[in-house]
């Protein structure tokens, strides 16, 4: 469990399911629960209960995000690592988009950045984000990320298209505070 | 399937396992597109019999792995339409020219021509993603020809030979396929008669198509 001034993170498990899927219930599409086709899926809690108990060896660790309060906030992970080009993808999700302008973001930015490019050492990360993610995208320039390109008409969803950006942050680009989230 | 002529897309059939196991096995194959080069020939051998197995004729698969085949010369390469989603109406294409003498941008144009024809036309599909490696300007100079957009550059995304490069993300989308074929009539009646071996009205660079594709 790591502890910082305003979060808490720890790896999920399978009572955490309920929160994620009050996350795939809400009305906005995130480009984090697209699968590999782009498409919104709908997971039964059950399946989310499997996902969190986290047995499979290899695969991403994937973490919850409490306030101090011990009240679930969001998740983070890496996933889809890849150790020949040394990169991984950036994964953060919220339940309120608001939270992403708080200082808890800020501390689970500094939490996978820091797993990412010192422990794990990746050369960049990765993420993406739909034009329904404005906060979240405005959390990523923040902390440094460039837009990769945007992809047009990818996602089709309450009757009308949607582009979803790719984001890179390179290790170099990465700037740690001397304290922060470990 | 509809498109066919001299050179025409089909569906893999088991006859084509061998050609294919030895495309897939090539270095090239491994450098443009995917594959580890320690893999035994009978791993690709199952991999290859598995994706055949899952272009099924009556379902509507996720994935759809065809040969580009020429009356003349056999199959000459393999086109993956991957992750197709029926719900966003996309789907990723990957295409390889097994037949190396026949990778010239022509052959090679007239068959990705011919993917999006099917992919547009038949398949009714709004949107078609191409991921290309920096280094295969081969390539994606066939896809911005066609009207592609290089919608995505991500830098350092894959290692070959020790080295990093960027990958260039592509879409088409159907109204600029449509808008490509619209603007350039006349080269798409050079390709439609190369492909079909018809010479009239054809200038120099038809017959030479004609010739090479016939």
């Amino acid at each position: 469990m790591i502890k910082g001034a305003h979060s808490v993170i720890r790896t999920a498990d399978p009572d955490d399911a309920e929160a994620l899927k009050s996350v795939y219930d809400s009305q906005t599409p995130r480009s984090s629960l697209l699968d590999q086709r782009r498409e919104l899926i709908a997971p039964t809690r059950d399946e989310l209960r499997e996902v969190m108990s986290q047995k499979e060896m290899g695969k991403a660790v994937f973490y919850t995000v409490e306030d101090v309060g011990g009240e679930i906030c969001g998740f983070c992970c890496l996933r889809g690592s890849n150790p020949e080009a040394q990169f991984s993808e950036f994964v953060v999700i919220f339940l309120e988009e608001s939270t992403f302008s708080t200082p808890m973001a800020d501390e689970v930015f500094d939490f996978l950045s820091r797993l990412a490019f010192e422990r794990m050492r990746n050369q960049k990360v990765v993420t993406h984000c739909l034009d329904s993610e404005a906060e979240y995208r405005k959390f990523l320039i923040s902390h440094g990320f460039r837009s990769a390109g945007v992809q047009r008409d990818v996602l089709y969803s309450q009757g009308r298209w949607f582009n979803l950006e790719a984001l890179t942050l390179r290790a170099r680009d990465v700037a740690f505070s001397a304290g922060g989230v470990r | 399937m509809a498109l066919r002529s001299k050179t025409f897309i089909r569906r893999a059939e088991r006859e084509d396992l061998d050609t294919v196991v030895a495309w897939m096995e090539d270095s090239d194959f491994q450098l443009f597109l995917y594959g580890d080069p320690a893999r035994s020939p009978k791993q690709i051998r199952e991999q290859i019999v598995s994706m055949l197995g899952r272009s099924s004729a009556q379902t509507v698969p996720g994935g759809l792995y065809l040969i580009i085949d020429s009356a003349a010369h056999g199959p000459l390469g393999l086109l993956s339409l991957q992750n197709i989603s029926w719900r966003n109406r996309n789907c990723s294409i990957d295409l390889y020219m097994g037949r190396k003498e026949m990778r010239h941008k022509l052959v090679a144009g007239i068959s990705f021509y011919r993917a999006m024809q099917y992919v547009f036309e038949e398949l009714n599909l709004h949107r078609v993603n191409a991921y290309i490696y920096s280094f295969n300007e081969a390539s994606w100079r066939i896809l911005e020809r066609m009207g592609g957009v290089r919608e995505l550059t991500l830098p350092e995304h894959v290692a070959r030979d020790g080295k990093l490069y960027d990958l260039y993300g592509y879409g088409l989308l159907r109204h600029e396929f449509e808008a490509f074929k619209e603007k350039n009539p006349h080269m798409v009646e050079d390709l439609v008669e190369s492909m079909t071996g018809s010479n009239s009205g054809a200038d120099k660079t038809t017959e030479k198509a004609a010739e090479t594709d016939s």
